[in-house]
């Protein structure tokens, strides 16, 4: 392995993610239909230079399926509660659902080390093997693939509290410096 | 999402346009599973006109590449660009998925195999 730090799901609820000082926060249904426009509400206040194009919103959303399919089991009787800060440097996002919380962590920690690991030796034949993570709850619809993508796309971390029912990502964004020619 | 299929000599283009999103990625599998029956082995997914792809829309390709590969036939993504380039990349499946620059260049991938 080379000496590339492994990202792994935390569980630590007094992680600073899990500071909500300064959030909006807002609370949505558990309305599968809707996710993609609850998601489109949270991300209209990120300023266009950290959107690249649509990937934040890609990858809010997926937090925000999660916390709709996984955790409320698309109950709508259950709410889910999302903080959320941005800047031109940074994103911060609280998911909190009423589930049951995300008890399989160490276990896809586990799957994900061996995914990379695989990936490290470019060994793409057993990597097939690892490309989606699944439960005895997942279903045809569900890629297994989502937070592969979030642990490297959130680089501030991504936590889960005590519970494991709610979830703090966060992402510093590098400091766009606008050259400008004064001329001579 | 909108799916056409055109056909080059015995490869089977899939021309992908709009969003594959968690509401109807499931088309795309369903729709190369119908080819699969219907004895279909050599394909391309197009995905110059995707803007915007979420895990469901990786877990279709991945579901698609996987099947074929299990059946040995041959398949190549190609027009993978933007967001969809980037969350295919943080997924880490650049080396998995069979990937090709342009239609030409899938098609050439194809033969040579």
């Amino acid at each position: 392995m080379s000496q590339e730090q492994i990202k792994e799901i935390l569980v630590n609820e007094n992680h600073p993610l899990f500071d909500k000082t300064g959030m909006f926060n807002k609370e949505f249904p558990s309305d599968f239909r809707q996710i993609r426009y609850f998601t489109l509400l949270i991300v209209q206040k990120a300023p266009p230079e950290i959107k690249e194009i649509n990937l934040l919103e890609q990858q809010i959303s997926e937090i925000i399926k999660n916390a709709v399919k996984h955790g409320n089991r698309n109950n709508p009787d259950k709410k889910i509660r999302i903080w959320y800060s941005f800047s031109t440097t940074h994103a911060h996002l609280i998911v909190q659902d009423e589930g049951e919380g995300f008890q399989g962590i160490e276990e896809w920690n586990s799957f994900n080390r061996k995914r990379l690991q695989l990936f490290q030796d470019q060994n793409f034949d057993e990597l097939g093997n690892f490309v989606s993570f699944r439960t005895q709850k997942s279903d045809e619809h569900d890629g297994g693939n989502a937070m592969f993508a979030a642990v490297e796309y959130w680089n501030d971390g991504v936590v889960y509290n005590a519970k494991r029912n709610a979830v703090a990502v966060g992402k510093t964004f590098p400091q766009r410096r606008v050259s400008v020619d004064i001329g001579k | 999402m909108d799916l056409k299929i055109r056909k080059s000599a015995e490869t089977y283009i899939i021309d992908v346009n709009g969003e594959m999103d968690l509401y109807n990625s499931y088309r795309l599998k369903e729709l190369v599973m119908k080819m699969l029956e219907k004895k279909v082995e050599q394909f391309i997914i197009n995905m110059e006109n995707v803007d915007y792809i979420d895990s469901s829309g990786i877990g279709a390709l991945i579901y698609i590449c996987s099947t074929i590969k299990k059946m040995n036939l041959k398949l190549a993504i190609c027009n993978i660009h933007g967001s969809v380039k980037k969350v295919i990349e943080l997924t880490k499946l650049m080396g998995y998925f069979p990937i090709a620059g342009t239609v030409d260049e899938a098609i050439q991938k194809i033969a040579a195999e």
